[in-house]
């Protein structure tokens, strides 16, 4: 009841927050006296949105997809990469001036010659998403990597443990939390990456080619519906990375395990648990 | 396995950190089912001994002996726990609990539920599926003993586990500890500064030098068990304290001129 009552007050506060910007919108346009060809109403923007729906349902699909698959491209390869660069020192050393370089060149660049190579279907667009995705990526996973501690990893060799079932169980899952944090940076990142991929290299239609194509003919209305809709993709993309991260990590939001032992309590299962425990427990003859 | 060797056996260990000694020439001795306290000033390579102990460590010189069998530089034979609990936070209590199976050939639901026996018995009962951080510091430290002790190695090192707690509740974890120990069949080596803790807890009391670390002197003690909050303020508890505060608090030599 409270966990409902605490929900309904975030979504009512984000409700409030969208209410706010619209409002600032609007006293804007009032203060300085815009025309609606220079800046629409949000109003009239998701009017737009409305009226347009038959024209912008495709194009908004084609967008998310970019979104979506090139951010679940470059999370994966950040992730792996993160994890083959925590392997080895020489290959960190190697390839981290490489990663910082990549995210040094200005996209914009990159992104025409990207076109060339990749030509003007899918592909192109895919990596330029990967691209601003991986790397946030890899800095959290690599930092997550490298701050196990380091007595917990002395523990786990005074255990005896194999060398792959420590990374299973104490490196691996230590890279969760960073891991998340790098793909909600990822997940704002990736639509700016999607709308910079249609702009240099576009033969299909998404929200950016359009953006692109209604500025040039002063369609502000269309602009700012196509701007709304990058922005909701945006936010529902972190939104939706924030509820994969509560799934993942209980640990961080409960303080009991969603299925715990409880059904091995049973006496008679307890009885033939004592096995080893139960010849440490003694008489002791002192 | 040598009939009557020590459980533990220590042999003539020397450490040295690029040429500087930590530990020389060390032996000290552990009896089955014993319960060993060290003390020591900061620095006298307390830590280090366990570290040598637990196999984490290779001497420089000098051997561990488990059982008579030479032990030295080989870990997965003891059981080691820390002032730092390090459980694992996105394991719950029984999954902290069954570490060492996970880590080795995976925990069985047979572990599992040992553990869940275990955690149990030893006042856990109604944590067992609670994440660490759902837990108090004493609490943690209990499942970091069950874990410990879970391993199936009898031979338990623990390095002032109860250092990081307050001191209301560091009594209550000594009185359990007390209770665990008279209840199972284990030898414990036992860390601590604190010179109540060392003398409460044990069977003996070693006592280390200044850096490089060696074993000054090594006290009986002989109160009887079970014992409980009353041994605290004992005549022969407070005879036994004067005694190891003299051997740690040696007036420093003068040196003549």
């Amino acid at each position: 009841m409270n966990f409902l009552r605490r929900s309904a007050v975030r979504v009512a506060l984000a409700a409030l927050a969208v209410g706010l910007i619209f409002g600032v919108w609007n006293l804007v346009i009032f203060a300085f006296d815009l025309k609606a060809y220079a800046l629409p109403t949000p109003q009239s923007s998701v009017a737009t949105i409305y009226d347009r729906w038959s024209t912008f349902q495709p194009l908004t699909l084609q967008t998310i997809g970019e979104t979506a698959y090139g951010f679940l491209i470059g999370a994966a390869v950040g992730f792996l990469l993160a994890v083959v660069m925590s392997a080895s020192k020489t290959v960190q050393r190697l390839l981290y001036p490489t990663l910082i370089t990549s995210q040094a060149v200005p996209i914009v660049a990159i992104a025409a010659p990207l076109a060339i190579l990749f030509g003007f279907g899918l592909l192109p667009k895919l990596v330029i998403v990967a691209w601003v995705v991986f790397f946030p990526v890899v800095v959290n996973v690599l930092d997550g990597l490298a701050h196990v501690d380091q007595d917990l990893l002395n523990l786990s060799r005074v255990m005896g443990a194999k060398r792959w079932r420590a990374f299973l169980a104490i490196q691996l899952p230590a890279t969760l939390s960073p891991l998340f944090s790098g793909l909600k940076i990822g997940a704002t990142y990736a639509v700016t990456g999607a709308v910079i991929g249609e702009w240099v290299a576009s033969a299909q239609y998404g929200l950016g080619t359009y953006l692109q194509t209604e500025a040039g003919t002063l369609d502000t209305k269309g602009v700012m519906g196509a701007t709304i809709l990058l922005t909701a993709i945006g936010i529902a993309s972190f939104l939706l990375v924030v509820a994969a991260e509560v799934v993942a990590t209980p640990w961080r939001t409960r303080s009991t395990a969603r299925r715990g032992v409880g059904s091995l309590l049973r006496n008679d299962e307890r009885k033939g648990a004592r096995g080893w425990f139960g010849s440490l427990l003694q008489s002791r003859s002192r | 396995m040598a009939a009557d060797a020590p459980r533990v056996a220590v042999e003539d260990v020397t450490v040295r950190f690029d040429g500087a000694p930590a530990l020389e020439h060390l032996s000290l001795e552990i009896g089955q089912s014993e319960f060993v306290s060290i003390v020591g000033p900061s620095g006298s390579g307390k830590s280090t001994l366990f570290n040598i102990v637990s196999g984490l460590l290779s001497p420089t010189s000098g051997r561990v002996l488990l059982d008579g069998r030479d032990v030295t530089g080989e870990t997965g034979h003891v059981g080691y726990m820390l002032q730092k609990d390090l459980l694992i936070p996105w394991r719950t209590v029984v999954g902290n609990i069954v570490l060492g199976a996970a880590l080795t050939r995976g925990a069985t639901s047979r572990d599992r539920a040992e553990a869940a026996a275990l955690a149990t018995r030893y006042g856990l009962g109604e944590f067992l599926d609670h994440y660490p951080h759902a837990l108090s510091g004493g609490m943690r430290q209990r499942v970091a003993l069950m874990r410990t002790l879970a391993l199936h190695t009898d031979v338990l090192l623990l390095d002032e586990p109860f250092g990081a707690l307050d001191s209301q509740t560091r009594l209550d974890m000594q009185l359990w500890l007390l209770s665990v120990y008279e209840d199972l069949n284990v030898t414990i080596l036992f860390v601590t500064h604190d010179v109540d803790e060392a003398i409460l807890l044990a069977d003996r009391v070693a006592v280390m030098s200044e850096r490089p670390g060696r074993i000054v002197a090594d006290l009986r003690i002989p109160l009887p068990r079970p014992r409980d909050l009353d041994v605290l303020t004992s005549p022969g508890f407070t005879e036994l304290k004067r005694e190891v505060l003299r051997l740690l608090h040696k007036p420093a030599a003068v040196v003549p001129a």
